[in-house]
Formats: structure tokens, C-alpha cells, sequence
């Protein structure tokens, strides 16, 4: 019998985010409890039970089922993305809630799913060769639009999660060395150039020794380099012609600190928060930055630094080192399962997961620009952990299934 | 399929990925939480930039000839804050500002809740003499400090209590559907001007950056106060009331229930607007003593209540021009069309009076004596759905629109409306009769008949009527004019003459009912009416407008339980109309024409 449960269940994934949703819901109700709002800390303790049910319910659902619903559900999701243009309701700035009674619902947060499976869908039907432009099309244009039409909302951090997406699905199916460089080198070409000359140089010549390396291929090669050189030098010349505030605001993004009250202040905060943690933290709802409320809202996108600062490194460190871990099983995971299908899902559902993970803890620690992206299983927020306890059973249904093809 | 998994570069690239981030930021905490805690440690135990919200100063008004009605004088709170404050100062305070223990107790557990950092107003609009007492015993007092205020103050003998309206502390509910915006002590228009303008009036928070410590102690302000955000004033309200016509409109219906409103009838603009009984707005000037609220709302003759727009009263034989338009419009009658008016009319088994024979009578004529006879015919003549439709036009039965926020639709009957509450087929012509003289199942606002009267004023134009004028803006300096809306009545020039003529006559001209609005030097132009009131003594109405060549004032003025139109509200509307264009009374002995207007003695003013 127990051998049975360890045998359809996977543990490794289950055990670090069960203890991740517990760190939750104390950090939540450290956050807001001088506040007055243990409303947060209730309702987070109610999206938890629902998720750990829709988690197992989810589980449960027969592999092909799924594979079926891929692509009517991702149909059904963008007709959501469009309703919730015309009819959501607008929440700081940004309209991208659906108001049921009490509660706002966020479409763009479950998209990431559907999506996700409209991918593994289409790479795992035949084999596609995925240099040849035709075959790119389809998964450019399944990523993209859910991503163009998020960011109307507007809402760029959710869009950068589509793009991270994208990348990292197409490499596990099997996209060229050069393909990735086709993305990865101009983009990373533009965001130095805004940096800098010296880093500019840098991307510049490590594009051009890695291009090096694909011998097959000299032509292209080539190209790709001097693709790279026209956007990083392009990327320049309309930064240089930009409004002054319109300048301001993209250095400030790069560059937190060069604004202590705008989007500085939230990272200085933080940075406060985290290191007077310490080694062994204040203790619990004993963190003053936290308990001050210095910074606003910080239940939802800075909820890293309530541990950090109430639980110091040990804390920090070890939230750190769990959902690591639970990149880390991801790949295993994808490497286990026999379908190509299932790989590419938990691959996908990696991808989303990582992309939060690094923008939300590098932002918190000071290491990342100001991007709007909760940090998993931990922010507070019922779309967000709905969306992530779907993400979970969906990895543990690949796992129990991974001996299907 | 299966050189897809043996692809362990890929995997190998995953994983060497998730290490390397791992291992950054591993290092990034290490960084902070360990090499750098102490500094961190340091800036959060002393050196933290915390944002303090200033309140800005609420906008004025002004009347028409830019004098300023409603006005800002500074008030004095007495704050606590939370943080600092320690129990045993609890008597004290209590017996020093003269409250219940029970009461600052609960405010400042109320405020904990919200950010026990932020000073919460314990009491408003303290003397300076327990300020005095405060400031000497600040030592003692930890936690307990003040704020300056503003509280409103009105400079003109203009009341206009139900024109202007008070603010009043924001309720728990306001805060939670406001947002950011307001905090709790925050002061919010609560009725009128104040309430409707809020947006405009109130402006923008201002807030300072400071140092504070640990415990949320102020240190000083951060980079040298560059990055304050100032305040934002309030923006004015222009008004288009004129301070000194609604002064006197007011006075002349002290110790009386009524309403007067006067209204420009080129534009709309409400030149006058007074309900009586009112109460003093200065009693609300920063917060009410409970007592004081409970006697205004128990009160009998209900002095919140504002007559001007929320009564709904029969309108009387003011209402004929309505039937008359309708009637000569659709071509039913014209000019030639004579009543033998008889004193009374028969219809069925019933009998209706009139206070006259007036003998024969046609429209023009009996608009001026107030012919009961002929409009009882006349409605027969008409029906229902004529009147209904014409009433509609002139603004009845729905809201004037008026930028107060409270307003009563009131009621004008239609065929659909007798269907309803009798039956189809269950009513006949006979209900009617009554309506022809605005008398029965019909309702009107002393607004709605001002604006009625305006728009025979100004031949055909409703003008949605409206307090405030201009908005400026006090940063910019920019003037928001707030546009007129206007709609054209389609009815003819032809019929317009023709009431207009009734209306001088019955102002000018003997066996005119409303003689007694006949001011000197100006062609006042008017009708009266007096509302059947079972219950009690009848309601008097005039509606008037003057001069006839270039209208500039509309007027309706309505006096509870006075009995004739003619003998109360008349002269009433005449001394306004005086006041207002010449800028002052110029008759001798204005207050006699008052208490004369008392005593129903000139027989010959009915109705």
C-alpha cells in the first residue's frame, strides 16, 4: 500500500510545495497583521484549500483527457483574454480582472496553462524540425498572441513570462544552438546597450566567439551577428531620441536606485527588510520593515522579504532552496516520462515557474528591475495560487501517467 | 522520439542553469543578510523614509459678483498617535478635552488597526485656551499633539443652507469605497454644492518625506523636502447665485415654510435657491454636536428637508399655461375661443367652483383673472394625453437635472398612469376636470416650475438649471466653464405671445391676480396659485419671470400653508425681482407689503 502511494505519487514535488504554501500563509499573516487585514491571511488560507483540491482533482484526470482538451481550451482562454479587455474591471492601472462577487478573477494568470499545453500539443505532434521557418510559426503565434493581448492590459511582467516560455519550450523540443541565438543574442545586445558602451562590447564579442562555433552553418552564423549589432545599435538611437521622462523611466527600471521614491523606494525597502534579517531574522512578527508596512502591499509582489526579514537567512534561504527544487524535479520529471507530450508540459509548466522565481527574488534582493510578477505558491493572490496548485497537479499527473506514451 | 530524451545536453543545460541561479542568489543573501546586515540592520533601525499625507485646502465659492460665500477659517484637532501614547494619560486627556474615556479608547484602538504610526483626531475645532493647555503639558502628554484645519466659515448674510450643503467626516463605508484617497478623519461634502462638487473642491493630498526611526519617530525630512509632493488646492466654484437676492429671498421667508427659486433664464444658472426652515450650515463647520443633529432631524418642520426640490405639491392654476400651450398648439382653440364663465361648471353629477364669474372669457383673459371655468373645459377639450405630453415637454415628472444630486421627479399623470392605478377603461374624463387647474394627482417642485417658468420666459429653451458656473482651477489658474444644456420645446412664437400676454396681464393690468408682484420702472410678467390642501390651510404659489422685453430672472415662490398665491407669494416674488434688477429694494416700505401680504384681505386676489 505505501509502496503504492510512492509509486503514483511524487513526493519530491508534493512535500516542498505543501511547506511552501505553509511559509505563505504565515508570511501573509505577518504582512497584514498590523494592518488590520487578516482578511488576506483567511482568504489565502481558503485559495489554499481550493488549490490543494483542484491540485489532486487535477491529478487525477486521464492523461488523454488532457491532451484532447489542449487545444479547446486554449481557444476558450483567448476569448476570456479578449472578454476581459472590454468588460474587466480596472485594478491599479491595469485591467485585467474579472469582478465575481467579492472576488476579482485574473484570466491572464490561468492562460499560462493553456498555453502551456497548446505548445506541448502542437511540438509533440510528428517530428518537426524546427529550424525551418513554417514549423516556428505555429508556436510564435500560440505564445504570442496570449502575450500581445496581456500586454493591452497593460501588463508587461505577465508578457515576459509568455516570451521565457516560448524560449524554453522550443529548446527542450529541440531547437538549434543557432535558432536560440536568433532570440537570445539581439535581445541581450538591446538591454546592454542601455547599460552601457563597455557592456554593449561585452554581448558584442560574446556573440560574435559563440557564433564562431557553428561551422555548418557559416551564412547564417553571419547573419545572426549582424542582426544583433543592428538592434543593440538601433535600440541606442531611439533611446537617445526619447522624451526625457520616457528616458528616466527606463533607467529607473534598469536601475532602481536611480529613483529612492519612485520604484526605488519598494526596492530599497526591501533590500532594508532582507538584510537587517540578519543570519536568524527578528523573529516572527517582529520584523520592523515589515511590521511598519514601509512597504505597500507587500503581501503580494515583496512577500520574499517578510521571511527574509522576520526568519533572516535561514528562512530566505531555504524558501530559496525549495522552489529550486522544485525547478530541479521539474527537469527530472520531464526527463522520466515517456510521452513527449508530458516532457514538454512539465517543461513548460518549468519555464513559467523559473521566470517568476528570478524576477520576483532578484527584484526583491535588488538584482533584477521592478517587474510585477508574484512570487510562486508564496504572494498572495487566489488567481496566482489557483493557477500554480493547477500547474502542481498537472506535474504530478505527468508523473503518475509517465510510463504512457 | 527517442533521440529527444537521449538530448542530455539539454537537460545538462537546465540543470547547470538552475545551480548557477541558485548559487547567485544564494550569494546575493549571503551578501546581504550576512557581510551586509549591519548596515542594513542600522538603516532599518534608523533610518527609513516614511510619507506624511497633508490635507489641502477645500475650495471656495463665490457668488455671481465674485464674493466670496463660502469661505475657510483655520480649526485646531487634537491628535493621538497610537505608537507614542501610553495608557495613564487616558483620564486626563478625557477631563482636558471634556470627552468620554470610553470614547478616545475606542478611536484609538479604531485607528491602531490602520496604521498605529499615523495620528488619529481625537477632537475637532478645539478653543485656543485647551490648545494653550495641550502646548504647556506636551512633555507629559507623549503621544497627544495638534492639527491644523480648515472648517468652513460663510462671510455673506446668503445662508443658502441647502444650496451650499456641509462636509462631514467620512463614514467607514465612504472609506472603504473610496480607495487611497481619503483616510479615516478625512471630511467629505455630505449634501448640496459640497457633496456634488466634492471632486472639484476637495483637491489633492499633499505629502512630506521624512526620516523616521524604528519605532516610527520623525527624524527630519528627507533630501531637504525635494522630493514633497505639494498639496493641490481645491478648485473654486463660481457660482451664478447673486449673495444679496438670496439674502433677501431668504429673509422674506423667515418664521414661514417655503421655497423660492430664481433662475436665470438665459442660461440656467440658479440665481436664488432658499428652502425654509433651514439651519445654520456653521453648526456642521467642522463637526456636529450630537445634540445639535438630533434636534434638527427630530425636528417637525424638518429643516434638512429641502423644499426648493424635494416637495411634490399640486401646482395650482400656475400649471394653466401648460394646458393653454397644448390647447392652442394643436390648433384646439385660438384666441377667439370664448367660456361664459359662470361661476361654476358642471360635469356629470359633480359640481366645480370657481371664486368668480368671470363672464366671457378667452385664453388671454383667463390666464389673467385665473379662469377655473374655461380651463375646465378646456381640458375636456384637450384630454389627457395633449396635456400629459406638453407637461412633459415643459419638464414635469422627472428630475429638472439640477447639480445638487437630490431631486424629486415628482408627478405628472398620463393615460397609462390612470390605467394603471385604476384600471384600462376604469376612469373617466371626469378625473380630469381637476387637473385642468393643477389641482388632483399631480406633483411639482418649486425648481421644476422656476425652470417652467424660465422657459416661457425665454420663449421655447429649457435650460437644465444649474448652481455653479465656472470651476478654476487653483494651480493652473485655469477657468472650466460648465457648459449649459439646453432643449428646444416645439412650440410656436404665436403661442408663446399669447401666454406671455396672459401672464403681463395678470401682473399689470386690473382683475389680474398677481397684482401684487407689480414692481416700479420693470414689466413683470407672472401667474399665481394656491394647491388644495386637505389637511390643512392650501399652499401658495407665483411663478414669474421680468422684464418681458429681455427676461433676466425666472422665478417660482412657494409658502406653505398661506392660503392665496396672489396675496402671499406674490409680492414675495415681486421684491426679489426688485432686488435682483435693481440691485437693491427701491420701494419705501418694503417690510409692509410683507405683513399686509399676511392678511388675505384683497378679495379680489384668488387663485
Amino acid at each position: 500500500m505505501e509502496n503504492l502511494f510512492k509509486e503514483n505519487i511524487d513526493l519530491k514535488i508534493l512535500i516542498p510545495i505543501i511547506l511552501l504554501l505553509i511559509i505563505s500563509i504565515i508570511s501573509v499573516y505577518s504582512a497584514t497583521y498590523d494592518a488590520g487585514a487578516s482578511i488576506y491571511f483567511k482568504r489565502q488560507l481558503l485559495w489554499a484549500g481550493i488549490g490543494l483540491l483542484i491540485m489532486i482533482f487535477i491529478m487525477f484526470i486521464p492523461f488523454r483527457t488532457i491532451q484532447l482538451l489542449s487545444y479547446p481550451l486554449y481557444g476558450l482562454s483567448m476569448i476570456f483574454l479578449i472578454a476581459v479587455l472590454f468588460l474587466g474591471k480596472m485594478i491599479a492601472g491595469s485591467k485585467s480582472w474579472f469582478g465575481i462577487g467579492g472576488f476579482g478573477l485574473q484570466p491572464s494568470e490561468i492562460v499560462k496553462v493553456t498555453t502551456i499545453l497548446a505548445l506541448a500539443t502542437y511540438l509533440s505532434q510528428g517530428q518537426h524540425v524546427l529550424n525551418r521557418s513554417r514549423n516556428i510559426t505555429v508556436p510564435l503565434v500560440l505564445a504570442i498572441l496570449p502575450a500581445f493581448l496581456i500586454v493591452l492590459q497593460p501588463d508587461i511582467g505577465t508578457a515576459i513570462v509568455y516570451l521565457g516560455m516560448l524560449l524554453i519550450i522550443l529548446y527542450w523540443a529541440g531547437a538549434s544552438n543557432l535558432l536560440m541565438m536568433i532570440f537570445l543574442a539581439p535581445l541581450a545586445a538591446a538591454i546592454a546597450t542601455l547599460f552601457g558602451t563597455t557592456p554593449f562590447f561585452i554581448v558584442i564579442v560574446l556573440t560574435f566567439f559563440i557564433l564562431l562555433f557553428f561551422k555548418e552553418n557559416r551564412v547564417a552564423a553571419a547573419l545572426v551577428f549582424s542582426i544583433t549589432v543592428l538592434i543593440s545599435v538601433s535600440t541606442n538611437y531611439i533611446f537617445k531620441r526619447l522624451a526625457l521622462h520616457q528616458q528616466n523611466r527606463i533607467i529607473t527600471f534598469l536601475n532602481p536606485d536611480a529613483d529612492p521614491l519612485g520604484a526605488g523606494y519598494n526596492v530599497i525597502q526591501s533590500k532594508i527588510a532582507i538584510g537587517s534579517g540578519g543570519l536568524f531574522g527578528k523573529g516572527f512578527l517582529q520584523g520592523s520593515q515589515t511590521q511598519l508596512n514601509f512597504l505597500p502591499a507587500q503581501w503580494t509582489d515583496f512577500i520574499y522579504c517578510v521571511p527574509g526579514e522576520e526568519f533572516g537567512f535561514i528562512g530566505a534561504f531555504t524558501i530559496l532552496f525549495l522552489l529550486m527544487f522544485v525547478l530541479y524535479r521539474c527537469v527530472q520529471i520531464a526527463t522520466i516520462v515517456k510521452s513527449r507530450y508530458a516532457s514538454l508540459v512539465t517543461i513548460g509548466i518549468m519555464s513559467v515557474l523559473a521566470v517568476h522565481i528570478i524576477i520576483n527574488i532578484g527584484m526583491s534582493m535588488g538584482i533584477m528591475p521592478v517587474i510585477g510578477l508574484p512570487l510562486p505558491f508564496l504572494s498572495y493572490g487566489g488567481s496566482n495560487l489557483l493557477t500554480n496548485m493547477i500547474m502542481t497537479g498537472l506535474l504530478l499527473n505527468m508523473y503518475l501517467n509517465r510510463k504512457e506514451y | 522520439m527517442s533521440d529527444f530524451y537521449e538530448n542530455k545536453t539539454r537537460r545538462l543545460t537546465f540543470t547547470i542553469s538552475i545551480v548557477i541561479i541558485f548559487i547567485i542568489f544564494t550569494f546575493r543573501l549571503i551578501q546581504l543578510q550576512i557581510l551586509y546586515a549591519d548596515v542594513y540592520g542600522k538603516k532599518s533601525e534608523a533610518n527609513s523614509i516614511r510619507q506624511i499625507a497633508h490635507d489641502p485646502i477645500r475650495g471656495l465659492m463665490l457668488d455671481r459678483n465674485g464674493l466670496i460665500v463660502v469661505d475657510n477659517h483655520p480649526s485646531y484637532s487634537i491628535t493621538i498617535t497610537p505608537a507614542e501614547y501610553k495608557e495613564d494619560i487616558l483620564e486626563y486627556i478625557a477631563k482636558l478635552l471634556n470627552l468620554d474615556t470610553g470614547f478616545i479608547s475606542d478611536k484609538i484602538q479604531k485607528g491602531k488597526k490602520y496604521n498605529r504610526f499615523a495620528p488619529i483626531k481625537i477632537k475637532r475645532d478645539v478653543d485656543l485656551k485647551t490648545l494653550a493647555l495641550i502646548e504647556e503639558n506636551r512633555d507629559k502628554l507623549s503621544g497627544v499633539s495638534y492639527e491644523v484645519e480648515s472648517k468652513r466659515y460663510y462671510p455673506t448674510t446668503a445662508r443658502a443652507t441647502h444650496l451650499f450643503g456641509y462636509t462631514k467626516e467620512i463614514s467607514d463605508r465612504q472609506l472603504t469605497e473610496m480607495g487611497n484617497e481619503y483616510r479615516p478623519g478625512d471630511n467629505i461634502g455630505a449634501t448640496g454644492l459640497e457633496a456634488a462638487y466634492e471632486r472639484y473642491l476637495r483637491g489633492q493630498k499633499g505629502f512630506e518625506l521624512v526620516t523616521v526611526n524604528a519605532f516610527g519617530q520623525v527624524l527630519g525630512s528627507y533630501n531637504e523636502g525635494k522630493n514633497d509632493i505639494p498639496t493641490r488646492e481645491g478648485s473654486d466654484l463660481y457660482l451664478a447665485i447673486d449673495a444679496k437676492l438670496q439674502a433677501l429671498a431668504e429673509s422674506l421667508l423667515t418664521d414661514k415654510r417655503g421655497a423660492i427659486v430664481a433662475i436665470d433664464p438665459n442660461d440656467g444658472g440658479v440665481l436664488a435657491l432658499v428652502s425654509k426652515p433651514d439651519y445654520d450650515l456653521t453648526l456642521f463647520g467642522s463637526v456636529t454636536p450630537p445634540e445639535v443633529w438630533n434636534a434638527l432631524t427630530t425636528d417637525e418642520s424638518k429643516p434638512l428637508f429641502n423644499r426648493a426640490t424635494l416637495t411634490r405639491y399640486p401646482p395650482g392654476s400656475t400649471f394653466k399655461m401648460v394646458l393653454a400651450a397644448a390647447a392652442l398648439e394643436e390648433g384646439i382653440i385660438n384666441t377667439n375661443w370664448r367660456v361664459n364663465c359662470t361661476g361654476v361648471f358642471h360635469y356629470g353629477t359633480k359640481i366645480f367652483h370657481d371664486l368668480h364669474t368671470h363672464g366671457s372669457t378667452n385664453v388671454i383673459e383667463a390666464i389673467q383673472r385665473s379662469c377655473n371655468v374655461f380651463f375646465y373645459q378646456l381640458m375636456l377639450k384637450t384630454g389627457l394625453e395633449r396635456w400629459s405630453r406638453y407637461g412633459k415637454e415643459f419638464g414635469f415628472g422627472s428630475p429638472t437635472g439640477i447639480d445638487i444630486l437630490e431631486e424629486n421627479p415628482g408627478l405628472l399623470p398620463s393615460e397609462d398612469y390612470f390605467d394603471r392605478m385604476y384600471g384600462k377603461g376604469r376612469w373617466t374624463q371626469g378625473y380630469l376636470v381637476s387637473l385642468g387647474i393643477g389641482q388632483g394627482e399631480i406633483g411639482v417642485s418649486p425648481i421644476q416650475m422656476a425652470c417652467y417658468a424660465a422657459t416661457i420666459a425665454n420663449k421655447g429653451s429649457y435650460h437644465t438649471p444649474h448652481a455653479v458656473l465656472k470651476i478654476k482651477d487653483k494651480l493652473t489658474g485655469d477657468m472650466q466653464i460648465v457648459p449649459t444644456e439646453t432643449r428646444k420645446l416645439n412650440i410656436s412664437d404665436k403661442v408663446w405671445e399669447i401666454l406671455r400676454e396672459g401672464m403681463y396681464r395678470c401682473v399689470n393690468e386690473p382683475e389680474g391676480t398677481g397684482q401684487a408682484a407689480k414692481v416700479k420702472g420693470i414689466t413683470v410678467c407672472g401667474k399665481t396659485g394656491t394647491a388644495q390642501n386637505p389637511l390643512n390651510r392650501d399652499h401658495a404659489w407665483f411663478i414669474g419671470f421680468a422684464p418681458i422685453e429681455d427676461p433676466k430672472i425666472a422665478i417660482c415662490v412657494l409658502v406653505e400653508n398661506a392660503g392665496f398665491g396672489g396675496a402671499v407669494a406674490a409680492p414675495i416674488a415681486g421684491l426679489c425681482i426688485e432686488q435682483y434688477l435693481y440691485g437693491g429694494l427701491i420701494r419705501n416700505n418694503p417690510l409692509q407689503v410683507i405683513s399686509a401680504s399676511n392678511i388675505e384681505h384683497e378679495q379680489n386676489i384668488i387663485h
